[in-house]
């Protein structure tokens, strides 16, 4: 009965790990198309069994811009998303615990940013851009995304703010410790999961993010994501062997912000809406 | 060393009180303004406020202006007022009906298919906590839905490859016939899909996940003890407590793909069967350069998405709502 019992949990566990293999399976033909020849990639039929090269690997990073790349992701996202946790944290404050005037108007108009389509966005903004001369320069990308992490990190900061009970602020008042000291003495450190998650979301977001980076950016300010449409082609085909290495460098970093963080996941993915862990 | 000790008491008084310089009694009223009350949380506001301002007032503004106006960026001088045509040639423009249409055929297919596989799929790993390396099986199976969209459409183009994809050499082994999924005006649109749908399933497991962790343990200990069929338990039990957090999981899943443009950017052959309006938008303010007239475009796309926002928040007021009703019965 009871061997009986362990065995289906086998083969149950086998069938949750078949699933999870499925879904990765896509990504996980590209990441072996990385080790392979430009000859390994066109094969027909198409080869599982081969010697793996690092070839693609050196190959990539000789070439002239892709140091330029990764140099830029890190850049735009690491700077936009510093400042947009800085700024939304204090106003999350603000929110949570003076509710001024229309608050919830601008929480609202704030959500809705991230629920417009990003074509339209981007129109009025590269209007703006090109009158200013901001378009492919860093100040402008930086401060562009940093507007578009700000909404998602205050939705999430404001959430884990109104966790905290007020009578840490009151207690804190009494005591004669100013507002800014509640803010970053007694507030900051009971809602360090919540600055974890809003800045690792956003940073995933900023190092993903195509549309602003393609429409907005230019030669200087290039990032991973543009680069698989701008070096797509070489010698008159896909460059398969770039976009398979790139692509395989470029979601290291995502991979294992999900596994470290893997908690967060439920809350970074809603705006803060649905807490709780899977 | 014993000399140094010696002089400091000396110095004590004068450190105490330093000197009143311009600067610092400049610096002291700053400190006292932002430690009062009454300018606090205004001052906390500010840097959200001129972000917000900067970066989406103005410049929505700024659209609002010129989607009354005639403007081609390829012809700077000719900025005629047209009035609201503009927005009549809009809701004439056949184009753009199809390409609404094809919007709707591909949220309902994307998301119904996402949310129906979503919920099996997040219903059979319930009860997975004791899963050896759950982790990470739990990680490559969130994986799709962190891929920058333009990856995931070039990881399967080379799928759909119709020389060396794998998918055709499968179908030319199995069923003897070459499958072109992305060159045929047909199949390109569901190919396409197919990917938003690989992309996002994972996405409606966590959500089902999140739902189903909010079922109360003791009332499924009862309904064992009842012996209630799987079918009553999904009915009464598990859908009254996890039906907001599906909600709002499918809302947010639903206006995600009314937007989606990166994926077909990247995976579109020529051909129009794959223009959803996002796309359609961009083609008209990129490349013909049709300022005001996307301009008008944009500004239907963002009341579309503030009437999304409102009822998003409407279901989530509800949600708390119910919460706090529950926490008072």
């Amino acid at each position: 009965m009871n061997r009986a019992k362990g065995w289906r949990k086998h083969a149950y566990h086998i069938l949750l790990w078949v699933i999870a293999l499925i879904f990765f399976a896509p990504i996980l033909w590209i990441i072996i198309g990385a080790f392979k020849t430009t000859d390994g990639i066109l094969a027909v039929p198409p080869q599982f069994v081969f010697t793996p090269t690092l070839d693609n690997f050196t190959d990539l990073f000789q070439r002239p811009n892709v140091g330029r790349y990764l140099g830029n992701s890190i850049i735009m996202s690491a700077a936009s998303v510093s400042i947009a946790i800085v700024v939304a944290f204090l106003a999350a404050y603000a929110f949570s615990r003076f509710k001024p005037a229309g608050t919830n108007f601008l929480l609202f108009m704030l959500l809705s940013i991230r629920m417009v389509p990003a074509a339209a966005v981007v129109v009025p903004v590269s209007l703006m851009y090109a009158t200013l001369q901001w378009k492919d320069t860093y100040f402008g990308m930086i401060m562009f995304y940093a507007m578009f992490s700000i909404p998602f990190s205050v939705w999430i900061l404001k959430g884990f703010v109104d966790g905290v009970s007020q009578r840490y602020d009151e207690t804190a008042l009494i005591n004669g410790g100013s507002r800014w000291h509640i803010i970053f003495r007694v507030i900051l450190p009971q809602i360090a999961p919540g600055l974890v998650a809003a800045f690792i979301f956003n940073l995933i977001f900023v190092w993903n993010e195509f549309l602003f980076s393609l429409l907005l950016g230019g030669r200087d300010t290039t990032t991973i994501p543009v680069s698989f449409s701008t070096d797509l082609y070489s010698d008159g085909g896909v460059d398969w062997t770039f976009i398979a290495s790139m692509a395989t460098v470029y979601m290291i970093p995502p991979i294992l912000a999900m596994l470290f963080f893997q908690k967060y996941l439920l809350v970074g993915m809603t705006f803060g809406t649905v807490r709780g862990e899977v | 060393m014993t000399q140094a000790k010696l002089t400091t008491p000396a110095r004590l008084p004068e450190l105490a009180v330093p000197p009143m310089t311009p600067l610092r009694r400049f610096t002291m009223r700053l400190t006292r303004i932002a430690d009062d009350a009454r300018f606090l949380p205004a001052l906390l506001i500010t840097p959200v406020l001129l972000f917000f301002i900067i970066w989406n007032v103005i410049p929505t503004m700024w659209m609002i202006g010129l989607s009354f106006y005639q403007y081609q960026i390829t012809m700077p001088d000719t900025l005629n007022f047209l009035g609201i045509e503009n927005y009549t040639d809009i809701i004439r423009d056949r184009a753009m009906w199809q390409g609404l249409s094809r919007t709707f055929i591909w949220v309902f297919f994307g998301v119904g298919v996402q949310t129906i596989l979503g919920m099996v799929l997040g219903y059979l790993f319930w009860g997975s906590k004791d899963m050896p390396g759950r982790r990470l099986a739990l990680t490559l199976l969130f994986t799709p839905m962190i891929v920058t969209p333009v990856a995931a459409g070039l990881f399967f183009r080379l799928i759909y490859e119709p020389t060396f994809g794998i998918l055709n050499w499968f179908t030319k082994a199995v069923f003897g016939q070459e499958l072109l999924l992305l060159q045929s005006p047909e199949l390109a649109f569901w190919a396409v899909l197919f990917v938003d749908i690989w992309m996002w399933t994972p996405f409606m497991i966590l959500i089902t996940l999140a739902a189903l962790a909010s079922v109360p343990k003791a009332e499924m200990e009862a309904a064992e003890i009842d012996r209630l069929s799987w079918f009553d338990r999904i009915r009464f039990i598990i859908l009254p407590h996890s039906k907001f957090v599906l909600m709002l999981g499918i809302l947010l899943r639903t206006i995600d793909s009314f937007k989606t443009l990166d994926l077909v950017y990247l995976m579109a052959v020529p051909g129009t069967t794959t223009k959803l309006i996002a796309v359609l938008l961009r083609e008209q303010a990129f490349e013909a350069l049709n300022v005001g007239w996307s301009s008008a475009l944009a500004i239907i796309l963002l009341l579309t998405a503030i009437a999304f926002t409102s009822i998003y928040l409407y279901i989530l007021n509800l949600n708390s709502k119910a919460k706090a009703k529950e926490t008072a019965a």
